[in-house]
């Protein structure tokens, strides 16, 4: 997996980067939240220079829709 | 002011810090009405407290039960309005795009537990005290949330207004010796605490929180007792927090 992805989400759900994985899902996570969505959003947009639409962000409930999301917008997650 | 046989009224009394601070209250010799709205929780408490089941937001109902305990008891010289409802709703919730607004109806809901209750049992107890030229004091329990809480527009906006209210009622009833004095916890270890938090945002608030811990409800209590006794406090905002700043 992306190591820059790993260390959004390892910061914005205050998890250790280890625990990161594809399958992972908000209802795995206890700090994912309507307030923790919000820091997610901002923090992919400012990290991979993307904008995301509503329904994209509310799309955002797993970490492979998350990754879906950001190669639809044409991030390239390879490296 | 603390003596034997003064008559103190907690709201929300029958569990956590509202059932600390009356137990301290009870152990100092002083007489303890407990106004709760969970007859269950009231059934089981120790028989020296002076239960009520009341809905501190019925005007009407309260009103009622305060002309009633001053027939029988004469006055009451503490009022401590502890009861309230930990709320969290943020404004905009981006996980639900379809209603993604704060319910108008759960702010009207919230304000009406966490502020109307404060005004409508301190407006009826404080006439009691000016009446009786009671040099009373009221407590009022707010939260650190006061300074404005992510994910918490009505709880904040409620306890703001409780220790707002505080402060205007200190300088107008002044005069008559009846003291108002707000405890402003923070995160303390209690079973409301424990519902409306979870466990990451937890452990995330002792991180926070110098002291590196929750605090325990005997902290508040102690609160309460330096609000009785030291009658030059008045107006204030007691901070009970571990110095955690949000």
């Amino acid at each position: 997996m992306n190591e820059k992805l790993k260390k959004v989400l390892a910061d914005v759900f205050n998890l250790k980067e280890n625990d990161i994985n594809k399958d992972l899902t908000k209802d795995d996570v206890s700090s994912w939240d309507s307030l923790t969505q919000m820091d997610l959003v901002t923090s992919l947009e400012s990290e991979f220079y993307i904008e995301l639409e509503m329904l994209e962000i509310a799309s955002l409930t797993s970490v492979k829709t998350i990754i879906d999301t950001l190669i639809n917008k044409g991030v390239n997650l390879d490296s | 002011m603390i003596v034997e046989g003064s008559i103190a009224l907690v709201t929300g009394g029958a569990s956590g810090i509202g059932l600390g601070i009356a137990t301290d209250l009870l152990n100092k010799g002083i007489k303890v009405i407990i106004f709760d709205i969970n007859q269950n929780k009231l059934d089981v408490l120790n028989k020296n407290f002076i239960k009520y089941n009341v809905d501190i937001t019925d005007y009407e109902l309260v009103q009622e039960t305060i002309n009633d305990i001053i027939k029988k008891y004469k006055r009451i010289d503490v009022l401590v309005n502890n009861a309230g409802v930990i709320y969290n709703e943020p404004l905009i919730n981006l996980m639900n795009p379809s209603n993604m607004k704060h319910s108008y109806d759960n702010f009207k809901k919230n304000i009406n537990i966490n502020l109307n209750s404060v005004f409508i049992m301190s407006s009826i107890v404080i006439e009691q005290m000016v009446l009786k030229r009671t040099k009373g004091v009221v407590i009022n329990i707010s939260s650190i949330s006061a300074n404005g809480n992510a994910g918490q527009t009505a709880y904040s906006a409620a306890k703001a207004g409780v220790e707002a209210m505080t402060k205007t009622w200190a300088k107008e009833l002044g005069a008559f010796g009846i003291r108002n004095v707000a405890i402003s916890p923070g995160f303390i270890d209690t079973d409301s605490t424990n519902e409306a938090l979870n466990s990451q945002t937890i452990k995330h608030i002792k991180r926070n929180t110098p002291l590196k811990r929750l605090g325990e409800v005997v902290n508040i209590a102690q609160g309460i007792v330096y609000a009785i006794e030291n009658d030059f406090v008045n107006g204030t905002v007691l901070e009970i927090d571990g110095g955690l700043i949000i």
